[in-house]
């Protein structure tokens, strides 16, 4: 039993007035209160928030574990304990393993890891076709029955038009969201970056945002069509960003996330850093100007969810020149503090709620998972406690990840998650920062 | 004036100071190229290794010439029958060739960027760009300054006309700035499938029809057509592309009188420029090739010399 007392507790929508306390048993909380106005149960530990903000437990919808078949990059053990300490009690695992998670064992797999972990839970996406070959569906009732949390053949979009659709109506049937890697492969194709200055200077191929954009559409199309429920993931162009607005309008049953990375890097990084791989990424960093339109729609809830994306390698593969380093940016254990950094940064554009929903309720409700992503008596106790006024310098070498380059290395930001706790243990503290808790 | 820079990755930094220092170097070693006994002591003990990735015979032959004329050692190191054909990683191969003793490496690479990432892996050997992909080709772009310097003087105001696969140039890019950067106004040609997206941020100006774009040019440079274009789609066909952007006798007819027809090598006759004006008399393709030795040696020179109050 857990007694966290001087919280200013955010419920998944509201940031409450004054302090609380909050008791936790059994892995539920079982009590709140305003600070001070109860005595707690015999035994209980006490752990002090001294007035850091209190949350659901953040929620990352994007990440890849590279578990089952790449373990030299990541594994459901490192990137669950990452997670965690990222501040995240939740983390949606990415199918595009060897072999894909295209099935109902290969989700158990995955599960059963994540519990073994100790550290977030660990929510495996199910390939959206056999192998992420993009010809049959795969077995996705079998998979959701299992505790597939969402499909997606990440890394790629779905195939054709008519798989998309299909997928939809199967995946809509279970309750569930079909994830898109939106991109329309036949433009991109050997594309290093964003289709804009840096391409035009360097000759490198460049993505034009025009790929996701009709990606984008023909999604929209397909879930006004199908009124079903289509995630769009990682999304980086004004434009994209422009299409999802219309749709939410027009009522289609349309979400989206973005990253960190594209909301603070841009495109002349590339050329900054003397085409440095820590910028190598897809979709590529877009302009300033795509950037600012990304936060507007964290401002207005076009965006649903910040997701990271979170795709790290072994540094024998990223520690090489632009061209021939693996496309991909590690941020599991910055990301909330990226976020953050750079909301301070830009003088707090909108208010902290809205911010906090993008990590909390936002990502709970793609997953249509409606124990996540709050807090109230009853619920599970999956909590992240934010000091917002932390400073800590970004070191990957003090990762639980095994990657080990990240762009934000070396950089001090201000809003980190000091202690995570899912369902009433505490996965994660950090030590350093003033907070007295021990891990369970 | 002194010589502060270790290593040439780009021109894009070069202040129009250190194009200038640079030509004045050069014409002193090209001199030397006068001499009956064409060989000086500079560079006597040091360690030059042309490092080449991609296939090249003007740049590291004209390298391998202007380290040896001022008496450095001149390794070459090419990657087909070496460490590399075993699999050996870049990092791994320049590291040994600094352990060696190498004072200068000239890297030659198909990817952008390379000559970057061996700055910050190397740390005493300096590094000079010897063409990275599509992006750069920085001594390229001072030999073909040289050139058009030696024979029109000062090139303010001038006008450069640039023909071709501006997409794909190396040469390109790193001549647009080089130029621009002592006052010559620069115009670019060819279809726009062979142009960056973003073209405004090369800073030149786009004509897509050639004899707009060569008309009052006072040097008309071609750049070679890659048949692999072709294939990606690119442009219909070699023929079309001749017809529509070769240059040919009754273009240049059409050009201002005496303009420098230049091209970086190697030339495809028939393809971007007609045999007629390669070998006519306006041609500078040849007085570039003895340019590159001349820049080249400036080059070492500079940075491996520097030069004394």
């Amino acid at each position: 039993m857990k007694w966290l007392v001087n919280g200013r507790l955010f419920d998944g929508e509201l940031l409450r007035e004054g302090l609380c306390d909050l008791v936790i048993d059994k892995g539920r909380v079982a009590k709140i209160a305003p600070a001070g106005r109860f005595v707690p149960p015999e035994g209980a530990t006490r752990i002090d928030l001294d007035d850091r903000i209190l949350a659901p437990g953040f929620i990352d919808l994007h990440a890849h574990l590279r578990d089952p078949g790449q373990e030299w990059r990541e594994d459901i053990i490192s990137g669950s304990r990452a997670a965690a300490a990222g501040g995240f009690a939740t983390v949606v695992a990415m199918p595009n393993t060897d072999p894909p998670v295209d099935r109902s064992s290969l989700v158990r797999y995955v599960l059963e890891r994540g519990q073994s972990a100790g550290a977030a839970r660990v929510l495996p996406a199910g390939s959206v076709t056999k192998g992420r070959r993009g010809q049959e569906l795969a077995e996705m009732w079998f998979m959701a029955n299992e505790g597939a949390a969402i499909f997606t053949d990440d890394g790629l979009p779905v195939s054709t038009a008519h798989l998309l659709r299909t997928a939809l109506l199967y995946a809509d049937d279970l309750g569930m969201a079909i994830m898109e890697h939106p991109e329309e492969l036949s433009l991109t194709k050997d594309a290093q970056v964003n289709d804009g200055p840096c391409a035009a200077r360097s000759g490198l191929k460049g993505a034009p945002k025009a790929a996701e954009l009709i990606a984008v559409e023909r999604g929209i199309a397909l879930a006004k069509d199908t009124s079903a429920h289509l995630h769009l993931t990682h999304l980086s162009a004004e434009e994209s960003l422009e299409a999802v607005r219309r749709a939410k309008e027009d009522g289609i049953n349309i979400t989206c996330d973005v990253t960190p990375h594209h909301l603070t890097l841009d495109e002349s990084l590339v050329e900054k850093s003397g085409y440095s791989a820590a910028y190598k990424v897809n979709p590529p960093l877009r302009s300033g100007r795509d950037l600012e339109a990304l936060w507007e729609g964290l401002a207005d809830g076009t965006v649903d969810a910040i997701a990271t994306d979170h795709a790290p390698y072994h540094l024998d593969e990223k520690d090489l020149p632009f061209q021939e380093a693996a496309s991909g940016i590690a941020s599991l254990e910055c990301a909330v503090a990226v976020v953050f950094d750079a909301w301070f940064k830009r003088g707090k554009p909108f208010g902290i709620e809205r911010l906090l929903q993008l990590f909390t309720a936002g990502p709970a409700s793609v997953l249509r998972k409606s124990d996540l992503g709050r807090i109230e008596e009853g619920s599970v106790a999956d909590i992240t406690v934010l000091d917002i006024g932390r400073e800590r310098r970004v070191e990957a070498k003090r990762w639980e990840s095994k990657a080990r380059i990240t762009p934000w290395e070396g950089s001090v930001l201000c809003g980190w998650p000091v202690m995570t706790m899912r369902e009433g243990k505490v996965i994660w503290v950090d030590g350093d920062s003033g907070l007295h808790a021990e891990r369970d | 004036m002194s010589w502060k820079r270790k290593h040439l990755i780009d021109v894009d930094d070069w202040e129009r100071e250190d194009f200038e220092l640079l030509l004045e170097q050069t014409s002193n070693m090209d001199s030397i190229l006068d001499r009956s006994i064409k060989k000086a002591p500079a560079l006597r003990g040091k360690i030059v290794v042309n490092i080449f990735y991609e296939p090249s015979t003007r740049t590291r032959t004209s390298f391998e010439i202007a380290g040896k004329l001022l008496s450095a050692d001149v390794i070459n190191w090419t990657a087909s029958g070496s460490s590399a054909a075993k699999g050996e990683s870049l990092r791994d191969t320049i590291w040994t060739l600094e352990a060696m003793g190498a004072d200068a490496v000239v890297i030659r690479h198909g990817e952008v960027g390379v000559p970057y990432y061996l700055v910050e892996k190397l740390k005493k050997a300096s590094v000079i760009n010897g063409g990275d992909g599509t992006h750069a080709h920085p001594t390229q772009a001072l030999l073909d300054l040289y050139t058009a310097w030696r024979e029109l003087g000062s090139l303010d105001g001038k006008k450069v006309a640039i023909v071709g696969d501006i997409l794909h140039s190396r040469v390109a890019r790193s001549d647009i700035y080089a130029f621009k950067a002592v006052g010559a106004e620069v115009y670019l040609s060819g279809p726009s499938t062979l142009m960056p997206t973003d073209i405004n941020s090369l800073n030149a100006t786009y004509e897509p029809n050639i004899a707009e774009a060569i008309e009052g040019a006072d040097i008309i440079y071609m750049l070679r057509i890659q048949r692999e274009r072709q294939d990606a789609g690119l442009f219909p066909s070699l023929d079309e592309y001749h017809r529509r952007y070769g240059l040919t006798d009754r273009l240049i007819g059409k050009a201002k009188k005496g303009a420098l027809v230049m091209h970086p090598g190697p030339i495809n006759r028939g393809v971007e420029i007609a045999s007629s004006v390669a070998d006519g008399p306006q041609s500078f393709i040849l007085k570039q090739v003895r340019a590159g030795v001349a820049v080249r040696m400036a080059l070492l020179y500079l940075m491996l010399g520097g030069v004394k109050e």
